[in-house]
């Protein structure tokens, strides 16, 4: 790094990805060799149903500049339903946390299937450009340790 | 004697270069106790604050300490901050709580610091009620709509000024930087007059309470009281004389730090064993210990019954628990009183 | 009104006499003006104790799982339909369960009367008129003014299951959701600033939780200690986890009572959270809770094509 150059921004962004599929997919784009940004902390879920919406929220209010769920494409859950039921769910979360201010693209969802690796990648770049733009977490959940509002 | 609304206002901005002045002020659709920049900020006439302001000496979350682990190194920071405060327009239910709180966070062997610095640090200058609410019943509880036990001053609305009455030596310093006083007309005199002579129209008999509930412990009454309560804690935690707190541990990663959050008796969480058991397991025996702890376990520890009656907790309960009635019900139990 | 309170308390009274039920769940006349107390009824001659009218406002359903035996409750057209989402959640025993339906015109919102009169010394209803005696005025309102919010959007006023019906039906007025559309039509940072706000307000006493018939965990999120969700701090941050917390957890089971709103001692709008994912849940799987017991809860069920626009855009 050249001397006065600052680092750039890079966001931690904690990804709670499904065992059978996008874990997977993500240890394909790592055999593969295929480069993504190293901004994801995974955290391997056995289905993106176990998916509990505090996962997000506690995530957003300790530091995590954003979120990413993967699961397995509908149709292919290694549950037969998990994947469905976790859509219901995900719609659901996804849209009240915009309407309480949380800025659009901090969360994000994908299905990622296990055969994915180059597409993993891909949704990793793109969680991690969109998360960057926002900067570092101020969001509505950002607990800042103080304890009150004043 | 008296001074103008106007010199007052001028002196309350003046004292807030140097003190952190609180003040009731009304925010978001409530009046409650804020720091005020200037007299103008602050609402002149209210009943009392939705909340009580037990939480500027006592917060309700708050970091003892703090600490970082680094490597080996553990680094332990003091997290008591103190300012000089004045806490303006605290009314005389309030005022008393204050001295309730005392006795909590100091007795012989121990004294809270962290409640104590800053209570040495606060003038209270009190406000009279010129109104009283139908919930209010501090008539009952040794205290009156004017009374001057816990202000330094205590101050009673006049109109467009205020009676000035000099309670503590700190409040007589605090006078000093006020302004001159002036004497009050006959009219104003009258006003004085009958302002310290109201009383509450809601009243509770509370002279036998401590001695009845002496005996009252396996007493059937517990059994329907609590019933309706739905177990929250709006009641304790708008009550300005509840205190009951827990210490714990919030650490992320390698940061951490020693909170004090309030509690309150009727979360069952606040009697929870780690083992899992837990010795107040019913709304019951919640329920029988609000009543003991500020009827009964107060006074025979602190001289003193812990409720003040400001009718915060029957104005705030989701289903209309009524504290008055609640009283009234062991005035009732059959128990023979030594 | 009065006919209705007569037919309350006779069949109370014929329950506990004929020894059908334990105890009969209902409301008696509070302490305060233009409030009512729930009660609990054990014998045939405190049956008169019993009232009903524009300030019974408590979920009883609410106390229907915690209280033993066989019970009757009074139940509105909100308490009803808490009934059947606790009964398709087996939470409660239908042989137990007496449901005495009233059809309910709408609760007075009583710290919307005090925002202008100050606390009320004394209050009176008759013929649709609420004649408040405040501290700071005097004032008549039109009762259809002062109906809490949530009976202003309320599509089912009428009981969706009983075993005995007291009373005429309430016509069902029209309601769509016009105060989340409103919400929903400002940026975000008018959204951001109203929930910072609202939130800013909770003191965390929990009272909209203890309050909600479909609160029942028996360890709530808020009190779990492993892992710990919340800290116990009251900024409005940690608070808006909780109370989002709870709208998901709510999501496809609430039946919009707005006991949590009413039950807020700080006028928090806790509403705002729960009345959106109801839209969305009535909008995305047209599911609407409570109201049928043979349709299964919006989130336990599943349709091939649900909807996907939530997904990360490529």
């Amino acid at each position: 790094m050249i001397m006065g150059e600052t680092k750039p921004y890079e966001p931690k962004i904690a990804a709670f990805l499904c065992n059978w599929c996008s874990y997977a997919g993500a240890d394909l784009a790592g055999v593969g060799r295929f480069q993504y940004p190293a901004t994801i902390r995974t955290i391997r879920v056995p289905c993106s149903g176990r998916i509990n919406p505090l996962y997000i929220l506690k995530a957003m209010a300790n530091g995590a500049d954003g979120v990413l769920v993967s699961g397995c494409h509908p149709g292919d859950c290694h549950y037969m339903s998990g994947n469905y039921v976790a859509r219901r769910k995900f719609a659901l979360i996804d849209s009240l946390l915009k309407h309480v201010g949380l800025e659009e693209g901090r969360v994000n969802f994908s299905w990622v299937s296990a055969a994915e690796g180059v597409r993993f990648a891909e949704v990793v770049k793109g969680v991690t450009e969109r998360v960057a733009a926002l900067g570092p977490n101020t969001g509505v959940f950002k607990v800042d340790g103080g304890g009150t509002d004043e | 004697m008296k001074i103008s609304k106007e010199k007052f206002g001028q002196s309350f901005d003046a004292l807030t270069a140097e003190y952190q002045v609180v003040a009731p002020v009304s925010e978001a659709g409530a009046v409650n106790f804020k720091t005020a920049k200037s007299f103008s900020e602050v609402k002149q006439d209210y009943l009392n604050s939705k909340l009580p302001p037990k939480s500027l000496l006592f917060p309700q979350h708050e970091k003892l300490l703090s600490y970082v682990k680094e490597g080996k190194d553990i680094t332990v920071k003091n997290e008591l901050k103190v300012g000089k405060t004045v806490l303006f327009g605290i009314r005389p239910c309030d005022a008393k709580a204050m001295l309730l709180l005392d006795k909590v966070f100091k007795n012989d062997q121990y004294r809270d610091p962290y409640y104590f610095d800053r209570r040495d640090n606060t003038v209270i200058i009190g406000l009279a009620c010129n109104k009283i609410a139908p919930t209010c019943f501090c008539s009952s509880m040794g205290i009156s709509p004017a009374c001057s036990e816990g202000s330094d001053l205590l101050l009673i609305d006049l109109g467009d000024s205020y009676n000035v009455e000099v309670i503590t030596e700190k409040g007589k310093e605090l006078l000093a930087s006020l302004g001159e006083l002036s004497e009050l007309s006959a009219q104003e005199q009258a006003l004085v007059d009958t302002v310290k002579s109201a009383q509450t129209t809601s009243k509770v008999d509370v002279s036998t309470i401590t001695a009845k509930l002496d005996k009252m412990f396996d007493n059937s009454y517990w059994d329907t009281l609590h019933e309706k309560c739905l177990g929250c804690n709006a009641c304790s935690f708008s009550c300005p004389t509840c205190h009951c707190f827990d210490i714990s541990e919030e650490v992320i990663k390698s940061e951490g730090s020693r909170v004090r959050t309030w509690d309150a008796c009727m979360a069952p969480l606040f009697t929870l064993h780690g083992s899992g058991h837990n010795p107040r397991d019913k709304k019951k025996s919640r329920w029988r210990q609000r009543m003991m702890h500020k009827f009964n376990y107060f006074v025979h520890n602190n001289g003193d019954i812990a409720c003040v009656g400001c009718g915060r907790c029957i104005k705030g309960c989701p289903v209309n628990m009524d504290i008055r009635q609640a009283i009234d019900g062991v005035n009732k139990a059959e128990v023979v009183v030594d | 009104m009065n006919s209705i309170i007569d037919d309350i308390r006779a069949a109370a009274r014929q329950l506990l006499a004929d020894g059908k039920v334990d105890v009969v769940i209902g409301y008696e006349k509070g302490s305060l003006p233009l409030k009512s107390t729930p009660c609990f009824v054990r014998s045939p001659q405190d049956a008169d104790k019993l009232i009903w009218d524009e300030t019974c406002e408590n979920n009883l359903a609410t106390y229907a799982a915690q209280t033993a035996g066989k019970k009757a409750i009074i139940a509105k057209g909100c308490d009803s339909r808490a009934l059947m989402v606790l009964l398709q959640e087996n939470q409660l025993v239908r042989d137990d369960l007496y449901i005495i339906g009233v059809s309910c015109p709408g609760v007075i919102d009583k710290n919307k009367i005090e925002a202008e009169t100050g606390e009320i010394i004394e209050a009176t209803i008759t013929d649709g008129k609420v004649s408040v005696k405040g501290i700071a005025c005097d004032k008549e309102y039109n009762f259809a003014d002062v109906k809490d919010a949530t009976c202003q959007t309320c599509r089912y006023p009428n009981p969706v299951i009983v075993d005995l019906k007291i009373g005429g039906s309430v016509e069902v007025p029209q309601s769509d959701f016009a105060d989340v559309i409103a919400l929903e039509n400002k940026s975000d940072a008018e959204r951001k600033a109203y929930f910072k706000e609202q939130m800013s307000k909770c003191i965390r006493c929990y009272a909209c939780r203890n309050a909600c018939p479909m609160c029942y965990c028996q360890e709530c999120f808020v009190d779990c200690n492993a892992p710990k969700w919340l800290t116990g701090g009251v900024d409005s941050a940690e608070n808006l986890l909780f109370q989002t917390g709870r709208a998901l957890h709510l999501a496809g089971r609430c039946v919009e009572c707005g006991a949590c709103s009413r039950a807020c001692p700080q006028g928090v709008d806790i509403r705002a959270l729960s009345r959106k994912v109801n839209k969305d849940v009535k909008e995305m799987y047209n599911h609407e809770s409570g109201i049928s017991e043979d349709i299964k809860p919006a989130l336990n069920v599943y349709s091939a094509d649900d909807p996907e626009e939530f997904l990360v855009k490529e």
